[in-house]
This record gives C-alpha cells, structure tokens and sequence, in this order.
C-alpha cells in the first residue's frame, strides 16, 4: 500500500491524485455536496441530470455522447446520494490509458477537460438552461421518485429510514420531491446552479498513471469554477433513538413480508468507537456468519436475507429481511434477541476473529479498485479524519470484546418497519 | 503448464489440464492485494435431462442445479462460510442457466482458502435433514424474486419465446418442484456433473503461479475420482417459433415495464463468440444511448435512463432482449421494432459502426481492471469456445458486411415475442 494520494488545490476545488500504474484506465469522480435542506434538495437532484444532457461545446445529447464514445468508450456516469446529513452529486468517468490503444492527445486531458465543461459550462441559452433539456429530465427524475416503489426491498428499506428520521433533514430522498420539481424551470433551476457552483464542497479525484502537475494543469484550463477556497464538510448531529419503539405496518402486493429495522448506533465514522462499531455490525448482521443470518435463516429458516447495514456517516443502522407474513412477529423476536445478547457481549470470541478478519480482508480488497479507494479516502474527506487503508486495518484488529459491548449499549431500536400484503390476517 | 502471453493487454496466461481432466488457469496480476477465485462446472438449470457417464437416462426437477449450490456449503463439520471467514475470505455462489460457479476472494491465506475451495465443491455432503431445512430458506429466495417485477418480466420474456427448452424454465424452480428434490437425486447430479473433467478453476491476483499450480495439482493427486465420461444432454426438440407472441402479468409498479426480443433458430451454435459480439455491436450501434433512435425515443418520453439490450446464447438457444420501463408498450415495440426492420433494409452507417466498435473495445478494456469479470468472462467465452483475451481481435476483425448479415438474420418480425409487467386496475 505504498501507493499515496497527492493533494492540491485550485480555487474551490480540492485535488486529489493517486498515481498508479495498475490499472487499463484512469478513473475520475468528482464530488459536490451541500448540506441536505428541504429547499435545496430537489434542484440539486436535478441538476446532473440536466448537466448530462448538453455542454457548451457539445449542446446536442448525441453530439455529447459521441464524443464519449470516441474517447474509446469513456464510462460517464453520476450518482446521488445522503451522506451524513450531506447531499452529494458524483460525477465518474473511467476512461483507458493511452498506452493501450494509438491517440495523439492525452485520453486524460481530454476526459478532464469534458468534465470540467459538464460541471462549470453547460449548454446554456439567454442564461438559463435549455428548456428543453429541464422539461424532459424533471420527467426522468420523477418517474425515478415513483420507481422506487418497484423495487420492494429498497423501497421498504427507505420508507424505514423515512419514518425513523422523519424529523430530520435525512427524510429527504436525494432525488428530491415531486411537489418542488414540478415548481422547477429553466430560468430558477440555472440560479439554483450558479449558487450550488458558490457554495458546494468540490473534490476531484484522479486515480492512474499520472501525477498531481499533470492533473493540476488539465484543471486549471478546464474547471471554471467560480472564485474562492475550498469549503469543508460540517460532522453530522448525532440523535438518540426515540422513547418508545415506533412501529409502521405497510400495506402493498407483496407475497412476501419485507420487515426492516431502524436503530440509531450513538457513533459515526469519525468517532473514535467507528472501528467497534464496525466489528458490532459484522458480528449482529454483516456476514454469513452472523447472528442475524445463523439465527433468523439457517436455524429458524424464515428467511433467505437476514442483515445489517451500517451507515457510518449518519449514525444509524438498518436490519432487514424477507419473511412469510405469517411469520413477522417470530422474525422480531428472533432479531431483538440477537439485539439483547449483543449488549449482554454474548458472542463468541471466535465469531470476533472471523469478523475482523472480514473487515481487515475488505480493506485490503479495496486497493485493488481505484474507485473503492477513491471513495474510501472521501469519506476522510467528508468527516475530517485521517484514516488509511493500514490505520484503519490496525484499529479493526484492536478492537476487543469489551469495546464491542461498549458499543453495543448505545445500539437502540428506533423503529420496525413491516411492508405486508393486502389480505386481512395472515 | 502452459503459457499464453497477450503482450498488447500486457498479460499472460498459464494453463493446465491435469490428470483428472481439471482445467487450471492462473493469471498472475503483479501489484494486486486480492487475489480471486472460481471454480466452475459446466452445470446449470438447463440441464435437467442427461444420461451420466455409463448410466440410464434421469429427469430431475426444476431448480436442482440452483438447490445444488445452497447444500454445498454445508460439511459434515459444519457451514463452509465459517471456515472462510476463519480464514478471512468472503465465499459465494452462483448458478446460470448453463454454470453453477463457486469463488472466493481474499487477501491472506490463499493457499488455505484454495484448500477449502476444492475441498468443499468436492466433498458433498446430503442429508435428508439438512436437505429438508434448505427448502424453506429457497422458497423464501423463490418468493423474492416473486416480487421483483423486473425478474419476472425478464424470465416473463423467456417464457414467452421458448416452447420446451428448458432455458424458459426458472432457476431456482418453484416451491412444489423444490420440495419435491431428495438427496439421491442430488448425489445424481452431483456425481454426473462435479466430475473435474467437467469443471474449470480459474485464479487470479497477486500470486505466485508455480507455487499455486503445484499446490493445486498436489490437491487433485491426493483425491480419487472414477474415469470421467461424456455427460449426454438431452433436449426436446425446439420449434423455430415463438411460444406466445406477448405475455403480460400483474404487479405493482410505477410504470409499465416492456421487454421484447427476438429467437434465433435453435439447435447447435456456430461460430458462438463471433455471433455473440457481432450481435452485440449491432445492438448497441442502433439502440445504445448515442443513437438517433435512442434520443428520438427518450425525447418523446417512451424510454428512461434504464432502456437496454443483451444478446443470451446457450447450449439450444440465442435470442435478444431489449426494452425497459416504458409509459407506452405498444408503441415502445413497434417504433424499435420498425427501426430494425428499416435498418436491416437500408444497413447500418459505416461510421456508426466503427464508433461503436471504439465503444466496445474500450469498454473491453476497462472490465479488464476487475478480477472478477475477467474470471467469470473468462469461463463463459471458454464454454462457447472462445478466449476472452482475444476479444479485441475478433472486434477488429468484424466487418460491416458481417453486422449487417446479422442484423437481417436476426430482426425477423415472425420471431419477436413481447413481456410486459403492469399494474393491475386498483
């Protein structure tokens, strides 16, 4: 793990490259994220979707990706996403290094520079966007807003984490309302972009063969950003679980019973409990070795997934399952026992082991992916820790049963989240 | 062992087949933390009617190859996934219409976790408890998969364009064929199909090639296994014509989701891979994201972000798929459907073929980053008779002429069958 990051910075951007000669391609993301607001969050959310449709010297969609696909095939892409109480646009894009195919121009310079236009030039008419291109992707958007729906699983898992944090701005979906999107026009939304370029936190990674120099001089001809330093992330607030456990019964066709599980953890990842949080998370519901998974599927065998999911930057931590509907109130009590020997620190020191073995052998793992690495190191970035892949590995191994139970005593069950069927008792 | 250097994907291949017909393929990858590995038989959902080596001819039930995979986890001394995390390995399984793959992936003990590897895959162990108990835990998978309406428009697709050959039926089968599965039908199985001259290990990552080779082929000398022998696939002769021409379900979702495609002739494949990348090519070169039909369809609100195209073929079959969510079916089908006929007629532009050719390449180049597309590429080109690592050659070797051949030869209107998933009248 010799290799390291090269930090810079260039106006509000923050730089950071990773110089490697492993990988076919170089990979790019950039990052910006603005404090999630009810007011902000669905012009941000379309934002990239209208970026993606037109620059300013390549305003058609085709023209667009033409040139993506001239650059051998540039993989483009962009997510949004909650982190902490942070909404945050990544752009990707993963292009190959020229070594494996004859260019005369710098296949990295190119994609930079195709970059920078999506972010600081778009294509843009008597400043504003194209309508054109804001009508069709506020359809896009909301017909995304609607999808979630299709998909049992995650939407129950969000309408969890809906209702756990329905006092929060972390109710909010990153992809934002249907009520604000439909208020959005070309003119409101360009204004919104302006401001989201004045005062979003901005992060370029560039992971290849190249150096800081090289990147640094691409930017500067490419990024248009406006001016003024870097802006950092603030931590998140951390909350405690409510009183009296909530309980939300949802009913949907479904032939099988999704029930999760909302619990705030009284951590986040840059506590310095994260690494026993973490090991607490492996042991309850992260592995095939886990209590969730040995109990609730291969003992009781009710279910196919049993699990739990850590997020870190919020500080709270989900559990879910697809059960029999029949079969609901068995699966809670099954769970909340798992819940109740963990802060008791029943758990065998063995399944410990196995456990940090686990983690310390996904750290390692994600050396080998530029873009894991990139996001490893962003989540530094996002909660003003210093944590490298061998810090890191080290603070997982010295994690002991006792700070595990530790841990295990801020763990409280916020909400049960059921998404049933529509017949009366099952 | 064998070499084979592929200098312009600065690569090289060892190989051997050992004395019990295993084949073993280790690509070295210098650098890498990881190290991955499958361990694959030429065994999947269609083979539900063979005559073993030597033996009588045995049908078994719809799902067994799936149920197969489950119980293989299970030893005598206990659940395998335990003894990886020991060892601090992620284990995992899958099963294809045509494969069922075993792999691991870890950073430390590799030679251990290989050990386990072989040892579990080659050592079933079937009781008719632990059988019993496996049941409820797949009907619960069944039934998740129940409720994903894009599995079900999928396989909905599949159902509607093949009459007998067993690629219609559902992998994992259905609760009354699951149940109906008994240990002696899964040493059957077993025992015809998990035979080493029916099965490939392929590793790749940071390791020492001689060493691992050694270590493998000690492994296989200190097991026993009869003579191996041909495996006789039996399938029921396949009409030319589609099973129904549309086929429509219930389930609740946003938006209509529409796929169709069109079955090639079935029986024997010539020539697979060539087939299936010339298809491909000509796919994307008429419906990728930066055709002109693409953006008239995305612009007239019939497509979304996830509109696609794939190209399946098997031991019997070929067909393509392509669709996505869509507010309209009819009109989905017929305006692509029309731009195939009209293109198959007029042929495709040369310089849209030549840039989509730049786009497979490159996108070529970039899966070469992940060890796991490269193991499980690798397999399913060699079970085609393919080399994964000549790809590029055989995409610069194709000529338009070719793709336009294959464009007329596959968009036959009498061939086209349609799935669609949509909500029911509430």
């Amino acid at each position: 793990m010799s290799e390291q990051f090269q930090r810079g910075v260039q106006g509000r951007l923050r730089v950071h490259v990773l110089p490697t000669k492993r990988f076919k391609t170089f990979a790019i993301s950039l990052f910006a994220g603005v404090p999630l607001s009810e007011d902000r969050v669905s012009p941000i959310a379309l934002t990239p979707f209208v970026l993606r449709r037109g620059t300013k010297s390549y305003p058609e969609t085709i023209s667009f990706r033409e040139r993506l696909d001239d650059l051998y095939g540039a993989g483009f892409g962009f997510d949004l996403y909650k982190r902490g109480d942070n909404q945050i646009v990544q752009f990707r894009l993963d292009i190959i290094n020229d070594r494996f195919v004859s260019v005369t121009d710098s296949l990295l310079g190119e994609a930079l520079s195709f970059l920078g236009e999506v972010l600081t030039a778009p294509a843009v008419e008597d400043d504003r966007f194209r309508g054109k291109y804001v009508e069709a992707e506020k359809t896009t958007v909301s017909n995304r807003i609607d999808a979630i729906i299709n998909d049992k699983i995650r939407y129950a898992s969000e309408r969890c984490i809906e209702e756990m944090c329905k006092d929060e701005p972390f109710r909010l979906p990153a992809l934002g309302t249907k009520e604000q999107l439909a208020q959005l026009n070309a003119s409101n939304l360009y204004e919104e972009y302006r401001r989201w370029l004045q005062d979003a936190s901005f992060d370029l990674y560039v992971s290849g063969d190249t150096s800081l120099d090289e990147v640094l001089a691409f930017v500067s001809k490419s990024f248009k950003l406006p001016e003024g330093q870097p802006s950092s992330y603030s931590p998140p607030k951390l909350r405690s679980a409510r009183g009296e456990v909530q309980t939300i019964v949802e009913k949907l066709e479904v032939g099988q019973g999704k029930l999760n599980m909302g619990l705030r953890v009284g951590a986040t990842y840059g506590s310095d409990q994260y690494a026993a949080l973490l090991v607490y998370n492996g042991l309850l519901g992260g592995f095939p070795h886990s209590k969730l998974f040995i109990n609730v599927r291969e003992k009781a065998s009710l279910a196919y997934y049993a699990s739990s999911r850590l997020d870190g930057h919020k500080g709270i931590m989900t559990l879910q399952s697809g059960v029999e509907i029949a079969n609901y109130e068995r699966a809670v009590v099954i769970i909340k026992e798992q819940i109740q020997a963990m802060k008791a620190g029943e758990f065998a020191i063995e399944d410990l082991r196995k456990t940090q073995a686990m983690i310390v052998n996904q750290l390692r793992e994600l050396q080998d992916s530029a873009f894991e690495r990139i996001s490893f190191d962003f989540s530094n970035v996002l909660s003003g820790v210093e944590r490298t892949g061998d810090s890191f590995i080290a603070e997982i191994q010295a994690v002991t049963p006792e700070m595990v139970t530790a841990v295990a005593q801020g763990v409280e069950l916020d909400t049960i989240y059921f998404l049933r069927d529509r017949k009366e008792e099952a | 062992m064998s070499t084979q250097p592929y200098p312009k994907l600065q690569e090289t291949l060892w190989h051997e087949k050992l004395d019990n017909g295993l084949e073993v393929f280790i690509l070295p990858k210098p650098g890498f933390t990881k190290t991955y590995a499958t361990f694959t038989t030429r065994y999947g959902s269609i083979d539900n009617h063979f005559v073993p080596p030597g033996g009588q001819s045995i049908k078994v039930p719809d799902g067994i190859a799936h149920f197969l995979e489950h119980k293989m986890f299970e030893e005598p001394e206990g659940d395998i996934f335990s003894k990886f995390a020991d060892q601090g390995a992620s284990a995992n399984a899958y099963t294809s219409f045509d494969r069922t793959v075993y792999l691991f992936t870890a950073t430390h003990e590799i030679e251990a976790n290989l050990d386990t590897l072989l040892h579990f895959v080659q050592n079933p162990y079937f009781t008719d408890e632990n059988v019993e108990k496996e049941k409820g835990i797949i009907v619960q998978e069944i039934d998740m998969y129940r409720d994903n309406p894009d599995w079900r428009v999928y396989f909905g697709l599949i159902e509607a364009m093949y009459q007998n050959h067993p690629v219609h039926i559902d992998i994992a089968g259905t609760a009354e064929s699951v149940r109906s599965i008994t240990k002696e039908m899964l040493y059957d199985c077993y025992n015809t199909f998990y035979h080493p001259s029916n099965m490939t290990l392929f590793i790749v990552g940071g390791i020492d090639r001689q060493e691992t080779m050694e270590r493998v082929k000690k492994d296989q000398a200190n097991k026993k296994f009869p003579p191996g022998g041909e495996i006789k696939r039996l399938f029921e002769q396949e009409p030319d014509q589609v099973k129904n021409e549309k086929r429509e379900l219930e389930l609740p979702v946003s938006l209509p989701k529409c796929l169709f495609g069109f079955k090639e002739e079935p029986g024997e494949q010539k020539d697979a891979v060539r087939k299936e990348l010339a298809s491909k090519l000509m796919l994307e070169a008429l419906l990728g994201a930066s055709s002109a039909l693409y953006q008239q369809l995305y612009d007239d609100n019939l497509i979304s972000d996830g509109f696609g195209h794939e190209y399946n073929t098997g031991p019997g079959y070929s067909f393509s798929i392509i669709g996505g969510e869509t507010r309209d079916p009819d009109e989905l089908v017929s305006r692509v459907s029309q731009a195939l006929y009209d293109a198959a007629d007029k042929g495709i532009p040369s310089d849209i073929f030549e840039r989509t050719r730049r786009k497979k390449i490159g996108a070529f180049l970039r899966m070469m980053n992940s060890p796991e597309s490269i193991a499980s590429e690798f397999t399913r080109y060699r079970h085609k008779g393919g080399d994964l690592f000549k790809l590029v050659e055989v995409y610069e070797s194709l000529t338009l002429e070719e793709i336009n051949e294959r464009l007329r030869e596959h968009a036959k209107p009498d061939r086209r069958a349609i799935s669609i998933v949509r909500s029911g009248k509430a």
